[in-house]
C-alpha cells in the first residue's frame, strides 16, 4: 500500500486468442501471470512497461494431463497445483521436489510454472528437473505455434527463445521409464529462499552400467545448464562410488558461477560437485540401484 | 486514615518485602492467558498503520546516497511541482533543535551540513497522495561534496586527518575501563592462558512491523502522536526538543507494536519526531512509515564488535586473569553506543569469578549505520568471546566445559569483575547442574565431538549474566497508577508497550490480580501512554520486573486500604483479611463474607481512595568510572542454554537439532511467555549465528537491505526447543522477585551454538556468523576438503 508502483495500462484478456491478438498490437508490454517476479521487478524499476497484459484470467492454461507417453502442464498452472499433483509426483518426482522447495506456501499459490520459466532467472528453480525430463514449451502467436525444447529456451539472464508476440502455453514433459531423477537444493536457509545452486539428475542403469544419465543445474551460470561433460563421462560406464566421484567433479566443466551476495563462486562450485553427487545417488537408489558406503 | 499511618503503611520497601514472602499464588506462576490474543488471532488489534486514514498526509524520507559527505544543498523544486506536494522539510524548518542524540549530544534528525551514512535521512517530503509523494521523494535533488569514507573501525580509531564528526578530537566516541587487581600477577601464576580474537557482525531486527508514526495536532498547539517506540516519554521529550513545544504539550501513543527488539527504543522516538515536524509544519495529521528497505537504510543495528581476549586460568581450573579489548563499531553516530560499551565491558569476564581483571572499550565512530539497542545490548558479542575463551580452557586443561565453569562461577557472596559483592539471587550454578544433568552433558560430550565422516555431531553450552536495570548510578525507577473503579474493575495505566512481548496483557494483570485479589479478567491495562506517568522504557529485560514494580507497589498500596477497610467491616484485623478472586474471607472462618464489588462500593461510600500510584526510585551503588569497579547493577539475571547440532562438512551447514535452555531470573510470573521468549530468543539467536548478515559495499551501504537476501530462519530452521529449566532465584526489588527474561533468553545461543559446532569440528571459528560458506571452507582448510 505505501509502495509505489509505476503507472501502466492494464489489460486482461480472457482467452488465449484475444491475448496473442492483444499483444501482436500492443507496443511496450510485460506479461503478467502469476506477477511473484514481475510486481517485484516493477516495484524495483527493472521493467518500466507501458501496458501490462494480465493472462491470469485464462482458465484453458492451468491443467496437469497424463496423456500416456507424455504429461502436459499449461502454463498458467500454479506451482502449488504441481506440489500437490499425483500425477507429477507419481512421475515427475524431480520436478516435485524442486516445487516443494520453492518460496512459500502463499508464493506458490500465486506463482506459475510459466512464469518460472518466462522470468529465465539463472535461479529457476523448475528449470533442472525439467531440463532433465527433456522437456518442451509451446509458444503461441497469431502467427501459429511452436515447440521449443527446454535445453534451448534459455538465453541469458531473464532472456528466452519468445518472439516478443509469443505466449508460453505449456510445457510437455515425456515418460522416461525405468529412471531414477531427484532434485536437491542449496539455499540459505531449510526453506523459503533462493538457490545458491540446486541440481536435478537423471539416472538409468543397465547391467551395472549409466544407460542414461542426465545432469542440470541452476544458479551456477548466467541460465540454468545441463552439465554435458559430465554426463558423457558417465554414459556407459560402471556405476560404482569412484565413478560417480569423478563424474560429480566434471560438472564444474560446464558451469561458470560468480560471486554475489549469496555465495562465492568458489563455494558454488564445491557444492554443485557436492549436490551433483548426492543427487546421483538419490536418482540411483530410486532406479532400484543402491550403492554401498552411503 | 492518617496521612503519617499512610506514610508507614504505604512505604513501597515494606510493601515489596512482605509480597515477596508469599508462599502461595492465585494467578502468579500461572499461564494466564494474554488480554490481546484473541484480537490478535482475529486481525482485530490496532497498529500504528491501522490509524492511517484517507486524507492524512504522506510522508516520505529522502535519504543519503553518500557515506560521508558536505551537505551543499537541497533542491526540492522539481518535487514540489505536483500540486499534491506541500512541503519538502529539511533541518532548517526544524523549530526547535534539530539534536537527537541519546549518549551525546551529536545527531541530527536531519541531516545538517553534513551526512556521515549511507541511507541517513536528509529530507521529508509531505504530501496528500501516496503515490505523488513517493515519486516526489525521487526527484529531491541532494548536493553532496564527497569526504573520505572510514568504513573499517580500527583503522578509523587511528585516523585524525579525517574526523566524522568535526567538533571531536578524534574518531573514538567513547571509552571504558575495568581494572581489577593485577593482570600481570594473574598471568604470571596462571599455568595455561588461551588467547584469540573474536569478530561479531552487525544484526538487523527485521521485525515484522517497520518503523511508523502518525501526528495528529490538536487544540491549543497540542500534538498527540501514535508511533511504534519502546518508551512513550522519552519520545514526548524528543518531540517536544525538535518541534520546541513543552512537554506537556505532546501526547504519545503506543499502539500493539509488531516487535521491537530494541530497535523502536533507537529510532521510535525520531520516527515520531519527524511525522510531528511534518504535522507542526502542515498543521494536519501526518503519517511516516518506514518501507522495510529504508528501515534496513535508516535504523541502528547489534553491534558489530571486534574482541581480544586473554584468559589465564591455574592448572586444577581456576580462572586467575582476563585481559579484554573490546572495539564496537558504532558507525555515524554513538547513540546509545557509549551505554552498549558500558554493558559489554562489566559483562566481559561471564559469570565467573576472577581475580584480576582488565578490560578496555572503545566505541568508534565509523561511515556506517549506527549500532544501537538490540536484544543483548551488548551483552552476546562478549559472551561469545567469554564463553568461547571458556571452552578453549577447558581444552587445554582437559577438563570439562561444564565442569571448569561451575568451578568458577558466581554465587551468593562473590566478587564481579567490578568488585561488586553479589548479596543474594545468584542461582546459576543450581541452574547449570540442573540442566547438564536434563540434556544428557556428560554423556553426550563425551559421545560427539571431533568426529569423523560427512556428518558431525557436537554440543556445546552458553552461560551468561545480565545486569538488572540501569548500570552504575544511571537513575531508574518505575511507577504506574491504579484506578478501582466504583464498579469493581481496575484501570491500570503504565507506560509500558505491548511489543508483542506481553507484560501489560499477561503479567501485569497477573501482578495487579494477585496482589488486589480481584479476579483477572477485571483487571484492565491502559499501556504505552504519557497519559500514565514516566515508567521508564520497556527495554532492558523490564516490562515484567522494573516496569512492573509501578504496579506491584500501586496495588499493594490498594490493598493496604482494602484490608483495613474489610478490617473494620468484618470486625477482625487487617491481617485476618483474605481476599482472593474477588471474594473477601477471614482467615480461619467459615463462608465468604464479602464480595469484591460489595467491598469497593463500601471503599467509595466511606470516603477510602481507590486510586494510587507505584512510583519506586532504585537504590543504587557507587561506581568508580575511572577504574569501572563498584556496583555495577543493582542485581544480575542469569541463563544458560546447551545446543546440540549436526555439521554437514561437505557442505557446511549445521542444522541446530536440540536446545535447552535455564534460567535463574527471579519468580517466573508466567511459564508461558517466559516459554515464548525462549523460543523467540533461539529463533532470533540462530540466525544471528548461523546465518543473518548485513552485507556493505565499498561506499558504506547495506547491499542486501531486503529480506530476500537478509535471510532470517523460518520455522524449518527451528530446534526443539525443550522445558527450561527455573531457578527462582528472587530479586528484593523485584515484583515478587521477577528479574526478567526478554533479553536473557537470546545471549548465550550465539556462544552455545558456536561451542557446539567447535565440538562438533574440533577447531573452532572465531569469526560469526557460521554460515555454511565460512564453515565449509574452515573444515576444507583444516582436512584438506571432502571426498
Ligand atoms: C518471496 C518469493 C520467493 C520466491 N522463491 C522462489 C524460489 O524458491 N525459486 C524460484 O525459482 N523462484 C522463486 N520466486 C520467483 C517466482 O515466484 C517464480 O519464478 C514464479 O514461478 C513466477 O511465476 P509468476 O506466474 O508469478 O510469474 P510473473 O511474475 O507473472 O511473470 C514472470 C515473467 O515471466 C513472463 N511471463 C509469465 N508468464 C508468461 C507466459 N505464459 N508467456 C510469456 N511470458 C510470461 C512475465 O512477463 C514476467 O516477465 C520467488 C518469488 C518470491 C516473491
Amino acid at each position: 500500500m505505501f509502495y509505489r508502483m509505476p503507472e501502466f495500462n492494464y489489460f486482461r484478456p480472457r482467452s488465449l486468442k484475444e491475448a496473442t491478438d492483444l499483444i501482436t498490437r500492443l507496443e511496450d508490454f510485460k506479461i503478467l501471470a502469476g506477477g511473484t517476479d514481475l510486481l517485484i521487478d516493477l516495484r524495483i524499476g527493472r521493467y518500466r512497461p507501458k501496458n501490462v497484459v494480465d493472462i491470469s484470467g485464462i482458465k484453458e492454461l492451468s491443467y496437469i494431463v497424463d496423456e500416456g507417453g507424455i504429461i502436459r502442464i499449461g502454463a498458467l498452472t500454479k506451482l502449488q497445483d504441481i506440489v500437490e499433483s499425483p500425477v507429477v509426483r507419481g512421475k515427475l518426482l524431480a520436478l516435485a521436489e524442486a516445487v516443494e522447495q520453492m518460496g512459500s506456501w502463499q508464493v506458490r499459490c500465486m506463482g506459475t510454472v510459466g512464469g518460472n520459466l518466462c522470468n529465465a532467472s539463472p535461479a529457476a528453480d523448475t528449470a533442472p528437473p525439467l531440463m532433465v525430463y527433456e522437456a518442451r514449451v509451446k509458444a503461441v502467436s497469431t502467427r501459429g505455434e511452436r515447440e521449443i525444447p527446454i535445453t534451448k529456451f534459455f538465453k541469458g539472464p531473464r532472456e528466452t527463445e519468445l518472439m516478443r508476440d509469443e505466449i508460453l502455453t505449456e510445457v510437455i514433459i515425456p515418460y522416461i521409464d525405468g529412471a531414477g531423477t531427484a532434485t536437491l537444493k542449496l539455499g540459505r536457509r531449510n526453506a523459503f529462499t533462493l538457490s545458491v545452486v540446486a541440481v536435478s539428475t537423471l539416472a538409468k542403469v543397465s547391467n551395472g552400467r549409466f544407460e542414461d544419465v542426465r545432469i542440470a543445474l541452476n544458479a551456477v551460470a548466467p541460465r540454468p545448464v545441463r552439465a554435458v561433460r559430465a554426463e558423457e563421462f558417465l554414459r556407459g560406464r560402471e556405476v560404482c562410488m569412484e565413478v560417480i566421484d569423478e563424474g560429480s567433479k566434471l560438472v564444474v566443466k560446464d558451469i561458470s558461477p560468480v560471486s554475489d551476495v549469496r555465495a562465492t563462486a568458489e563455494y558454488r562450485r564445491d557444492m554443485s560437485v557436492v549436490l551433483t553427487h548426492d543427487a546421483l545417488l538419490k536418482s540411483l537408489r530410486r532406479a532400484g540401484f543402491a550403492i554401498g558406503g552411503e | 486514615m492518617e496521612g503519617v499511618m499512610v506514610g508507614i503503611v504505604e512505604d513501597p520497601y515494606r510493601l515489596m518485602e512482605k509480597w515477596l514472602k508469599a508462599e502461595s499464588f492465585m494467578v502468579i506462576g500461572k499461564g494466564v492467558e494474554r488480554a490481546d490474543s484473541l484480537d490478535k488471532a482475529l486481525g482485530r488489534a490496532k497498529f500504528v498503520e491501522d490509524f492511517f486514514e484517507a486524507g492524512t498526509l504522506f510522508v516520505k524520507q529522502v535519504l543519503s546516497t553518500e557515506p560521508h559527505a558536505l551537505l551543499k544543498g537541497v533542491r526540492a523544486d522539481e518535487a514540489l511541482r505536483s500540486p499534491k506536494v506541500l512541503r519538502v522539510i529539511t533541518a532548517p524548518d526544524i523549530p526547535g533543535e534539530n539534536q537527537v542524540g541519546y549518549a551525546l549530544p551529536d545527531q541530527p534528525l536531519l541531516a545538517e551540513g553534513k551526512v556521515r551514512y549511507y541511507g541517513e535521512p536528509v529530507a521529508l517530503v509531505v504530501g496528500n497522495d501516496v503515490d505523488e509523494v513517493l515519486k516526489a521523494a525521487e526527484l529531491v535533488r541532494v548536493d553532496y561534496d564527497p569526504l573520505p569514507a572510514l568504513l573499517d573501525p580500527l583503522k578509523a580509531m587511528g585516523r585524525s586527518d579525517v574526523l566524522i564528526h568535526d567538533e571531536a578530537a578524534g574518531n573514538i566516541a567513547f571509552r571504558t575501563k575495568v581494572r581489577k587487581g593485577d593482570v600481570s600477577k594473574g598471568f604470571s601464576e596462571s599455568d595455561v592462558v588461551v588467547e584469540n580474537e573474536y569478530r561479531t557482525h552487525h544484526q538487523e531486527h527485521a521485525y515484522l512491523e517497520t518503523e511508523a508514526a502518525l501526528a495528529i495536532p490538536g487544540l491549543d498547539g497540542r500534538c498527540t502522536v501514535i508511533t511504534a517506540a519502546q518508551y512513550p516519554h522519552l519520545a514526548q521529550s524528543i518531540v517536544s526538543r525538535v518541534l520546541g513545544l513543552p512537554a506537556s504539550k505532546v501526547k504519545i501513543v503506543v499502539p500493539y507494536l509488531g516487535g521491537a527488539f530494541g530497535g523502536k527504543d533507537d529510532e521510535g522516538p525520531l520516527v515520531a519526531a519527524k511525522a510531528a515536524l511534518a504535522a507542526y509544519l502542515t498543521g494536519k495529521p501526518s503519517f511516516l512509515i518506514y518501507s522495510r528497505e529504508d528501515s534496513f537504510l535508516v535504523h541502528p543495528k547489534r553491534e558489530a564488535a571486534i574482541i581480544r581476549y586473554r584468559s589465564g586460568a591455574s592448572k586444577d581450573g581456576k580462572l586467575l586473569a582476563i585481559d579484554v579489548t573490546i572495539y564496537h563499531d558504532t558507525g555515524a553516530y554513538a547513540n546509545r553506543g557509549p551505554f552498549i560499551l558500558w554493558r559489554s565491558t562489566v559483562h566481559a569476564s561471564g559469570p565467573y569469578e576472577v581475580s584480576h581483571a582488565k578490560v578496555d572499550g572503545y566505541c568508534i565512530y565509523t561511515n556506517k549505520v549506527p549500532q544501537g539497542s538490540f536484544r543483548g545490548f551488548g551483552n552476546p558479542s562478549v559472551q561469545f568471546a567469554a564463553e568461547s575463551q571458556m571452552d578453549e580452557l577447558a581444552r587445554k586443561l582437559g577438563m570439562d566445559p561444564v565442569e571448569l565453569r561451575l568451578k568458577n562461577m558466581l554465587r551468593p557472596g562473590s566478587r564481579t569483575i567490578t568488585n561488586q559483592v553479589l548479596d543474594h539471587s545468584v542461582g546459576i550454578a543450581e541452574a547449570v547442574e540442573a540442566l547438564a544433568k536434563a540434556s544428557g552433558w556428560g554423556r553426550k560430550r563425551s559421545e560427539y565431538g571431533g568426529g569423523r565422516g560427512r556428518y558431525r555431531r557436537g554440543i556445546g553450552i552458553g552461560v551468561a549474566w545480565h545486569g538488572i536495570s540501569t548500570s552504575r548510578g544511571v537513575p531508574d525507577w518505575s511507577n504506574a497508577v491504579i484506578t478501582i473503579e466504583r464498579d469493581g474493575s481496575v484501570t491500570v495505566r503504565t507506560g509500558i508497550i505491548e511489543m508483542g512481548q506481553g507484560s501489560p496483557n499477561s503479567s501485569h494483570r497477573q501482578i495487579v490480580a494477585e496482589v488486589l485479589g480481584a479476579p483477572v479478567d477485571k483487571v484492565n491495562v491502559v499501556f504505552g501512554t504519557t497519559d500514565a506517568p514516566d515508567t521508564g522504557a520497556t527495554h532492558a529485560s523490564r516490562g515484567t520486573s522494573i516496569g512492573a514494580i509501578g504496579v506491584f507497589v500501586a496495588s499493594a498500596k490498594l490493598r493496604e486500604r482494602l484490608n483495613s477497610l474489610a478490617a473494620e467491616l468484618l470486625n477482625t484485623s487487617p491481617d485476618n483479611v483474605v481476599i482472593e478472586g474477588g471474594e473477601v474471607r477471614v482467615k480461619g472462618e467459615e463462608g465468604v463474607k464479602l464480595r469484591w464489588e460489595e467491598l469497593v462500593r463500601e471503599a467509595y461510600a466511606r470516603g477510602v481512595e481507590m486510586s494510587a500510584t507505584g512510583y519506586f526510585f532504585l537504590p543504587k551503588g557507587k561506581f568508580r568510572d575511572d577504574v569501572g569497579q563498584g556496583q555495577a547493577y543493582p542485581a544480575y539475571s542469569y541463563v544458560a542454554a546447551i545446543a546440540e547440532v549436526v555439521v554437514d562438512t561437505y557442505t557446511g551447514r549445521v542444522s541446530v537439532e536440540r536446545v535447552w535452555p535455564a534460567l535463574a531470573a527471579g519468580r517466573i510470573i508466567n511459564p508461558v511467555q517466559v516459554e515464548g521468549q525462549i523460543e523467540g530468543a533461539v529463533a532470533q539467536g540462530l540466525g544471528y549465528v548461523l546465518m543473518e548478515q548485513l552485507v556493505f559495499d565499498g561506499k558504506g551501504r547495506i547491499v542486501n537491505a531486503n529480506l530476500t537476501d537478509y535471510v532470517i530462519p523460518t520455522s524449518l530452521d527451528a530446534p526443539e526447543v525443550m522445558k527450561p529449566v527455573y531457578v527462582e532465584d528472587l530479586f528484593k526489588y523485584g515484583p515478587f522477585g521477577a528479574k526478567g527474561v526478554g533479553e536473557m533468553a537470546f545471549i548465550p545461543i550465539p556462544a552455545a551454538i558456536a561451542n557446539a559446532v567447535a565440538h562438533a569440528l574440533g577447531v573452532r571459528i572465531y569469526e560469526l556468523p557460521l554460515t555454511p560458506e565460512r564453515v565449509y571452507f574452515k573444515v576444507r582448510k583444516v582436512r584438506g576438503g571432502p571426498s
